[in-house]
């Protein structure tokens, strides 16, 4: 076997949003046969320059014989999942002929409907991840005009969607991490980080616990991070809320007040803020500035006056205005108001351990004893230096995984997690609880410059209008993001963090004052399988097969792409070319030191008919006639750089059809200017030889404390004023509309969450079903793979294979003595059953679950994808229903069902 | 003395697996011969419960039983500690697996590929020579020994490290040499609390778990 040529080629791997992972592959004969770590990244990238598991099994998705190699189309036209879609195969030009026609004619009638939603729909995978592999499709997307793209596909159910919202709104953290370097003690309320932080998130949490952090796992079930925590603490699904209450209790009602962080509370907090009667900050009447009681002076006195001592506990009569929702005036004059504090301890005095224990099923000593723990570890009034720079130190911190942030509860939880944070000044602060990742605020790309001065004395947050002249009940796309999430906002991922499965739920049934949800005409699918990635897919296969056109780039034959009308072949991940920035800050455990741009270069030559997704999204652009304008995009920054700037013009012609190495040539030249201040400007050849280029990112970045701090600005916290007058306008603007399917979700707007019974929708769908509660006791919880999570690689068999080491993979994963109970033995076959739906797979029987619990781990129940339909692995999705009465005010769910279990009648006789 | 030897810290590793697929990357192992993989234990009973990840693969053993009841000699141990199969020798009689108290060995009797027929990179890099014989771990003895033919430190270096140890994303694997005083896996095992798998077997395995800070 001698080999001729033997290359390392280097590239990256973004298959999940905890990426990108930093490889070479090695390529023999023009043959890729080994991924590797790209061991020249191993001193800029923050997890030891390590490759994910899944970066694995990319040489067998290269040569994947099930692959899609030539562009398809349907021959027949009847649609469903019994139905033979007889792809057969087509040139390229006849496929775009196809596409070009279909948008032509949806142009000609109008971008948009007779309901005013786009004609066009684009549903792309979880997290971001497609962005780093569909090229310059962006740009076409953005050429074309208005896209519907809130078709969900898991979106807002399967992420960490309060922390989304609510995380960006109080500490510009669409995603929250401790700062696990530095933290000693962390509490994580089921974060599978093991499973979903990537590498970073694994080498960093190795590295803290032989340093000597511990960690307490507070989960239904044993999960891989559970494991590998000091603790487990096996909580009642959906109970988390109360556990993080008392927490909160223990430290405003237990605890010596002095141990608390009073400082950052009464001055970088709303703490002493005056709250009124009607439940609104007391205001200056002169500047409506929201008033403190200056304890020097003794007098009330706008938050933002120089010099003054805010009191933190107390009652005060005070000469001021009352302001409520529409700027009504709740009442003027002498007024008494309250502390925000002093609301916030009589608000938790009731959440004792002892109160949380019956609920959480956790013994109250040791709630307390946590909670003595955290407030141990919590070192309140240590600094440390960071660059030179000297900070609050406070390592100590409290992370949430999905389920606990998803549907309700969700606000609960992430308003106790961030509140501790705050009672011990540990938000924002080395060795506490940060964000990492800002979506919702711009500029998407750094962080810190998202922190613009708003209301208030907080920062500004890009709400949608609740008011009377802006709030409109005709949403521009079909999950009405904009009307019924005012934290979702407007910006580029803010259609994908409405309500997406209102996109599906409203095609059959739009509720009054909506317009009526319609089928796009044409829908892009890229990456993503919603027929097995969301709920009741089942459903959501009818649905997409009513879809009159189905345009879907396909790796092979999926749930999904089974009713599409078109499949294009797109390069895949070691064929294609691409650049796109690394580092700074972003996602759960992303925080490096540097920054920068790493390359994804075709390592081999493209298999079969494949293209390259840019070549692809440009001859749509050419033979839709949008070629200057999509030029025109990408010369904007489209695909991740804007090409003309301050260090060099590289724009493109806008009247061209580029190819592939020219786009990402002009690209790599600005980037590499961009990132040198314009010292050194490097082609594509470059880059391909270096794979990545990075710069330093200042570890003090990593920190939003200073900023804030800096620009006198407060932590929105703990009183939600905001939030209760943006919930009490939405509530008028809808009754106005005589829309009032939404009043449950209104009910979320609590200036101070309280605790409800969070688990009792899911329990209440059972009866809606049609079933006896009795007889479904037990809770269905679901969660993350590694080895597959955001990979789309279920059709590998090495991934396969090297998942099914780690328990749960092969079957449903029960409490050995509940399954004895029911004559259950380790690998029988079993039913899991909602009154309306069963799935059936294999029992594997563990210690570490709770009895009343369940869980499938991942996605499966598979049949049309090669490989997977042969798993019999059932889903969670096959089981979950999608419903307004499980849908919080964010417009998100949670993966939990209440279901029953038994032997399959085959298999008990 | 270099005595090669490989210690898996119980702390960090996560179970992830990618210890399992490098190594079927780097080897170019069929499908379902895992010379390296990671187990998924549970101790105790509801609640009380642990849950370990345990890096399981040839120990390479002082004294490995493999070795005394080969018929044909195929199994050697070098100087260095690797236990080594000479395919060439190799008759497939399997008794070497069966006296493996570490279950480390696999025999491939005809071959196989992940989708049936050979893909564009298993076609290249299958060798009939794997077949019917015994394989197992060999610590990437070829990489070992070209790179320290390079000048190279094999456990620092990862052109001369296996595959493994350079995949670990928790860093929980370790290899170097036993006796050097100044290598990695000395220092790791001077500082720490340690074991190894069937230690009353008297097997002297070359494979180390790390499970906690070594008494002050």
């Amino acid at each position: 076997m001698a080999s001729t040529d033997t290359r390392r080629v280097p590239t990256y791997c973004y298959q999940c949003v905890a990426g990108p992972d930093l490889l070479t592959v090695k390529v023999v004969d023009g043959v890729a046969t080994e991924v590797e770590p790209n061991f020249c990244a191993a001193g800029v990238h923050p997890g030891g320059g390590k490759v994910c598991v899944k970066a694995f099994g990319l040489v067998q998705k290269t040569y994947n014989p099930n692959r899609v190699l030539t562009p398809m189309k349907r021959s027949n036209p009847a649609k469903g999942r019994d139905e033979d879609p007889r792809f057969v195969p087509i040139t390229w030009d006849e496929a775009f002929d196809l596409i070009a026609e279909r948008l032509h004619r949806a142009r000609a009638d109008g971008l948009t409907d007779e309901s005013g939603y786009p004609r066009v729909a684009a549903s792309f995978g979880g997290g971001g991840t497609p962005q780093s592999y569909m090229g310059t499709f962006p740009a076409f997307l953005s050429a074309w005009g208005p896209v519907d793209m809130g078709f969900g596909s898991g979106q807002g159910v399967k992420c960490y969607h309060s922390e989304h919202l609510y995380g960006e709104l109080w500490h510009r953290a669409f995603t929250v991490s401790p700062d696990t370097p530095l933290c000693d003690y962390l509490i994580s309320f089921g974060a599978n980080v093991e499973a979903s932080g990537g590498v970073v998130g694994i080498w960093r949490h190795a590295e803290a616990r032989v340093r000597g952090m511990k960690r307490v796992q507070v989960e239904p079930h044993l999960s891989v991070t559970g494991a590998c925590s000091a603790q487990w603490v096996p909580i009642r699904p959906k109970t988390d809320a109360a556990f993080l209450f008392a927490l909160l209790h223990v430290l405003l009602h237990e605890v010596p007040r002095e141990r608390l962080d009073l400082a950052f509370l009464r001055r970088h907090t709303a703490s002493p803020y005056l709250v009124g009667a009607s439940g609104y900050f007391l205001r200056d009447r002169g500047t409506r500035k929201p008033l403190v009681w200056d304890a020097a002076a003794g007098v009330a006195v706008p938050f933002d006056t120089p010099g003054i001592a805010e009191e933190l506990e107390g009652r005060f009569e005070v000469e001021s205005i009352e302001i409520g929702p529409d700027q009504d005036v709740c009442g003027e004059g002498r007024r008494v108001g309250e502390t925000a504090f002093a609301k916030l301890l009589a608000h938790t005095a009731a959440y004792s351990p002892q109160w949380a224990e019956t609920i959480c099923d956790v013994p109250a000593a040791m709630i307390r004893r946590i909670a003595v723990e955290f407030i141990e570890h919590a070192q309140v009034g240590a600094t440390i230096e960071i660059d030179g720079t000297r900070l609050p130190y406070r390592p100590v911190a409290i992370s949430l995984g999905k389920t606990v942030n998803n549907g309700w509860g969700g606000y609960e939880c992430c308003w106790a997690r961030t509140m501790l944070a705050a009672l011990v000044g540990g938000l924002e602060v080395p060795g506490g609880t940060l964000g990492t990742t800002v979506r919702l605020n711009r500029p998407l790309s750094e962080r810190l410059k998202s922190v613009q001065p708003g209301p208030d004395g907080f920062m500004a947050y890009p709400m949608n209008p609740t008011d009377k002249a802006r709030w409109s009940p005709r949403p521009n796309i079909r999950n009405a993001y904009k009307a019924m999430v005012p934290l979702a906002g407007d910006g580029p991922w803010s259609q994908a963090l409405g309500p997406t499965q209102f996109s599906w739920m409203f095609l059959d049934d739009t509720p009054p004052g909506l317009p009526r949800v319609t089928a796009p005409d044409v829908w892009f699918v890229y990456r993503t399988n919603p027929a097995i990635s969301f709920w009741d897919t089942a459903a959501l296969g009818q649905k997409m097969a009513r879809f009159p056109f189905v345009v879907a780039f396909a790796y092979t034959r999926d749930e999904t792409n089974h009713f599409a009308d078109v499949l294009l072949p797109d390069a895949t991940d070691l064929e294609s070319l691409q650049l796109i920035r690394i580092g700074g800050s972003k996602y759960v455990e992303q925080f490096w030191n540097h920054q920068g741009f790493a390359l994804r270069q075709p390592a081999v030559v493209t298999r079969g008919d494949a293209r390259d997704f840019t070549d692809i999204a440009t001859e749509l652009a050419r033979r839709t006639g949008l070629l200057a304008k999509y030029n025109a995009s990408i010369n904007k920054g489209a695909a991740g750089v804007p090409l003309k700037g301050a260090h060099g013009d590289f724009s493109l012609d806008p009247a061209g059809a580029h190819t592939r190495e020219e786009i990402w040539d002009a690209v790599c030249r600005a980037a590499s200017a961009e990132l040198t201040e314009g010292a050194e400007v490097h082609g594509l050849d470059w880059w391909k030889e270096h794979g990545l280029a990075t710069k330093p990112f200042p570890r003090t970045d990593w920190y939003l404390f200073p900023t804030l701090a800096a620009r006198g600005l407060r932590f929105e916290l703990p009183y939600q004023e905001r939030l209760k007058r943006v919930g009490a306008e939405l509530g008028r603007r809808l009754h106005e509309h005589e829309m009032r399917w939404w009043d449950r979700q209104l009910e979320e707007y609590q200036a101070l969450p309280a605790w409800k019974d969070f688990a009792a929708p899911w329990e209440a769908a059972v009866t809606t079903a049609g079933g006896a509660p009795q007889n479904y006791p037990f809770w269905l919880l679901t969660a993350r793979s590694m080895q597959y999570a955001w990979g789309g690689n279920v059709g590998m068999q090495l991934i396969k294979e090297v998942a099914d080491n780690v328990a749960g993979h092969r079957g449903v994963i029960m409490n050995a003595k509940a399954a004895g109970e029911l004559g259950i033995r380790d690998g029988d076959r079993v039913e899991i059953a909602t009154p309306a739906r069963s799935v059936r797979g294999r029992a594997v029987l563990r210690q570490g679950i709770r009895p009343d619990t369940l869980l499938l781990i991942g996605q499966f129940d598979h049949w049309a994808t090669p490989f997977a339909r042969d798993f019999g692995v059932p889903s969670l999705n096959t089981l979950a229903t999608m419903s307004l009465d499980l849908t919080d005010a964010t417009g998100s769910g949670a993966d939990i069902v209440r279901v029953r279990i038994a032997k399959t009648k085959e298999q008990a006789a | 003395m270099t005595r090669w030897a490989m210690v898996a810290d119980l702390r960090r590793c996560v179970g992830c697996q990618t210890c399992t697929a490098a190594c079927r990357h780097a080897n170019a192992t069929p499908p379902g011969v895992q010379w390296r993989r990671v187990l998924d234990m549970e101790f105790g009973e509801y609640p009380d419960v642990h849950r370990a990840f345990v890096p399981v693969g040839c120990q390479h053993c002082d004294d490995p039983p493999c070795m005394d009841v080969c018929p044909t000699t195929a199994t050697k141990k070098r100087s260095d500690g690797i236990v080594t199969i000479d395919y060439d020798l190799c008759i497939g009689c399997a008794y070497c697996a069966v006296a493996c108290p570490y279950q480390a060995r696999y025999k491939t009797q005809k071959a196989l590929f992940a989708y049936g027929e050979p893909i564009a990179s298993e076609a290249k890099r299958h060798d009939d020579a794997r077949l019917a014989v015994a394989t197992k771990c060999t610590f990437c003895v070829d990489r070992v020994d070209a790179g320290i033919e390079k000048g190279l430190q094999p456990g620092v270096d990862p052109e001369a490290t296996p595959a493994c140890v350079n995949s670990c994303l928790a860093n929980a694997l370790t290899f170097g040499d036993r006796d050097d005083p100044h290598s990695n896996v000395f220092q790791l095992l001077a500082e720490n609390q340690h074991f190894r798998m069937h230690e009353e077997l008297g097997t002297g395995p070359g494979f180390y778990y790390v499970w906690d800070k070594a008494a002050e």
